[in-house]
């Protein structure tokens, strides 16, 4: 499987983020796609430091580079990947998360399944994202997210957030939600921080927070610091 | 329809050297025959007092709730020893016949169990054979044996007539006698007689032998065989199981295509734009050349779409019907190809949709495993059958063996009624017919 592995560019070695810039391991069986994300990053100022086209392969490449003391700060991973073009690329995302807690993954896929995103997010919402491959094309955002992922953050794809929302049991809550917040609360779950989410919507930060204060209010959450675990809270609000 | 397989010349010759007649009484099949006959009275007295007691043991007890379970089982028993014996008519007679359907039980449980036995007729029928194949096994069974044993024993009289005159005290095997007087075959005529009438019952026995298992072959298929309606049933049901895991296997595909293809070029190029995007101000030569990348993915992605709805569906056979859509698919072969179709008229959508897709199959299989020159292919119709006929001039050798993509075309034309027959010697040429049910 080892033949697979591309190596783009030797891993520097060094302290783990140097301004913003993060070694990326890509699984992607699509050399196309497997390229054309390597160049994206590459250009923005990143370490691709091997691209497989595998689950298997991903893994052992990850197991390689942790011996050498290489571990990269993140990896993104296609979700259909072969033998079997189903979800190795989540399966093998879980295993990796649970063997080494500060690596962080990002799922790339053709198509937005909730599921998944739970399998992933089990456990804690640390350095861990789900996308649709389509978001790509939104250069800034999706290294953007990349950086996020690999600095412990998250990033789900608004349609998962959508998911999630439309099926959570809570709709009654949900409906109490003047609609300004319920943008927000969708924002927060992507995983942006307070700032993001003003730049987005074109807001104060000082705005955004009271949005927050009143969502978890109405939500009956207790507020919690530091945007994973606000991430992780309104998860598992939305999922029980 | 003929498949040729060879020649059957030398299999003639050698079929023809010896009279059957006195071929028989020496073959296998009629010892099988023989022996078969045999074992049925031992089966037919064990089938018989096992019915005979099983029922009328559940039927004396009905009057208790534990006849009904008592008559189940032993209807089950009956059923059991059903396919005992269609294992010894498999065995010994080469009579192929199908399981009966098996118990449609709707809940697991003792009780849903006997209902499904007792409403099944397959059980019934089943003790119906274990009744009657005693009385036709006693009669066979004395039959064959005294018609075998006579006519070896007379057969060979001209060996064995001295023990009369020298054991027994007359001249020879008595044919006739009261008090007055006996005949006895004695002189050399009568004894050549004797052995020509025992060999006149040996060259027989087979033949009453087999004439006999012609009754046990009818009763075995009649009563322990599935019916017809239930056969035919079970052949829709494998039928229908194709049709539908073909469609679900060709959305598999279609999916996979896409998801490989033309999706994926689509991101690529969603990143190629979205990366000229932000070059655009800063260096504009880039991102001149990104766009053209891009552009160049565009065109890829069409042709891949194209070829995708191709796969699905020409829109050529729609349009035009199967003249020009054989066309279309003979010009992009690797091989050049004459295509004939000589139809009245158009055959349903479905038929044609079918024939096409065969004939494509067909045609791919000319451009990668032939290593033909040419190919033609011929569609015409014969009656309430439409034909398609593919040949090349190629290595031959081809198999429709289990597993093989030609398998696959045979089980799904089967699902439509149709058949698929491949003559391919090993050196060429190779002539593959598909015949399927014409619908206007």
């Amino acid at each position: 499987m080892l033949d697979h592995v591309v190596r783009v560019m030797s891993g520097g070695g060094g302290p783990k983020i140097v301004e913003d810039r993060v070694r990326v391991v890509i699984a992607e069986d699509s050399v196309l796609l497997r390229e054309g994300l390597t160049r994206l990053l590459t250009d923005r100022g990143h370490d691709v430091v091997a691209g497989v086209g595998d689950g298997e392969a991903l893994i052992k490449t990850i197991t390689e580079l942790d011996a050498q003391g290489e571990l990269p700060d993140v990896v993104v991973a296609d979700v259909r990947m072969p033998p079997t073009h189903t979800d190795e690329g989540v399966r093998a995302a879980v295993t990796l998360r649970k063997a080494h807690p500060g690596l962080g993954v990002l799922v790339l896929s053709q198509y937005v399944e909730e599921r998944y995103a739970t399998e992933l997010l089990a456990g804690s919402s640390r350095g861990v994202g789900y996308l649709l491959k389509d978001r790509v094309a939104e250069v800034r955002e999706f290294v953007d997210a990349v950086v996020r992922v690999a600095s412990g953050g998250t990033a789900l794809d608004p349609e998962v957030v959508q998911q999630l929302l439309g099926r959570s049991r809570k709709q009654d809550v949900l409906a109490g939600l003047t609609p300004r917040e319920r943008e927000v609360l969708g924002l927060m779950a992507e995983g942006r921080t307070n700032s993001a989410i003003a730049r987005q919507l074109v807001v104060s930060d000082g705005a955004v927070e009271k949005h927050v204060s009143n969502i978890f209010l109405k939500l009956g959450l207790s507020q919690s610091d530091g945007d994973h675990r606000r991430v992780l809270a309104v998860l598992t609000y939305l999922n029980s | 329809m003929a498949t040729r397989y060879g020649d059957y010349g030398q299999y003639e010759v050698r079929r023809g050297r010896v009279p059957a007649v006195l071929r028989a009484p020496f073959e296998g099949r009629s010892w099988r025959e023989f022996g078969y006959v045999l074992l049925g009275l031992p089966m037919g007295i064990l089938l018989f007092t096992y019915a005979v007691t099983m029922v009328s043991l559940g039927a004396g007890l009905l009057v208790t709730f534990l006849g009904v379970p008592v008559l189940a089982a032993g209807l089950a028993g009956c059923r059991g020893l059903g396919s005992l014996e269609r294992a010894r008519a498999r065995g010994l007679l080469g009579l192929e016949v199908a399981d009966p359907e098996p118990l449609r039980m709707r809940k697991s449980g003792l009780l849903p169990w006997i209902g499904a036995v007792l409403g099944s007729g397959t059980s019934w029928r089943a003790l119906l054979y274990a009744v009657i194949q005693f009385p036709w096994s006693v009669f066979s069974f004395v039959v064959a044996l005294n018609f075998w044993a006579y006519g070896w024993a007379l057969l060979t009289y001209p060996l064995w007539f001295w023990v009369f005159p020298v054991y027994l005290g007359q001249g020879g095997l008595q044919l006739y006698g009261d008090e007055q007087h006996s005949v006895y075959l004695d002189n050399p005529f009568e004894i050549t007689v004797t052995a020509l009438v025992g060999l006149l019952f040996t060259l027989a026995t087979p033949w009453i032998v087999r004439a006999l298992t012609m009754v046990d072959r009818l009763m075995v298929h009649g009563l322990l065989g599935p019916t017809k309606l239930s056969a035919r049933v079970v052949e829709l049901e494998s039928d229908r199981g194709v049709v539908v895991d073909t469609a679900a296997a060709d959305l598999r595909r279609i999916e996979r295509d896409l998801h490989d293809g033309a999706q994926a070029r689509l991101v690529a190029l969603a990143m190629d734009l979205g990366l000229a995007k932000e070059k655009l101000t800063e260096d504009p030569e880039a991102a001149a050349r990104m766009v053209d990348e891009a552009h160049g993915e565009v065109k890829t992605a069409l042709q891949e779409l194209r070829d995708l709805a191709r796969g699905i569906h020409p829109a050529v056979l729609t349009d035009r019907g199967l003249d020009a859509a054989l066309s279309s698919v003979a010009s992009r072969c690797t091989v050049p190809v004459r295509v004939e179709v000589d139809l009245p008229r158009r055959p349903a959508a479905a038929i044609e949709g079918i024939a096409y897709f065969t004939v494509s199959e067909l045609l791919q299989n000319v451009s990668k495993h032939s290593g033909a020159r040419s190919a033609t292919v011929d569609v015409w119709r014969s009656d309430d059958r439409l034909l398609l006929q593919v040949e090349d001039d190629g290595a031959g050798g081809a198999d429709a063996g289990r597993g093989s993509g030609l398998a696959g075309l045979a089980e799904r034309l089967d699902a439509v009624d149709g058949v698929l027959v491949v003559d391919s010697p090993e050196g060429g040429p190779t002539r593959i017919t598909a015949e399927l049910p014409w619908r206007g």
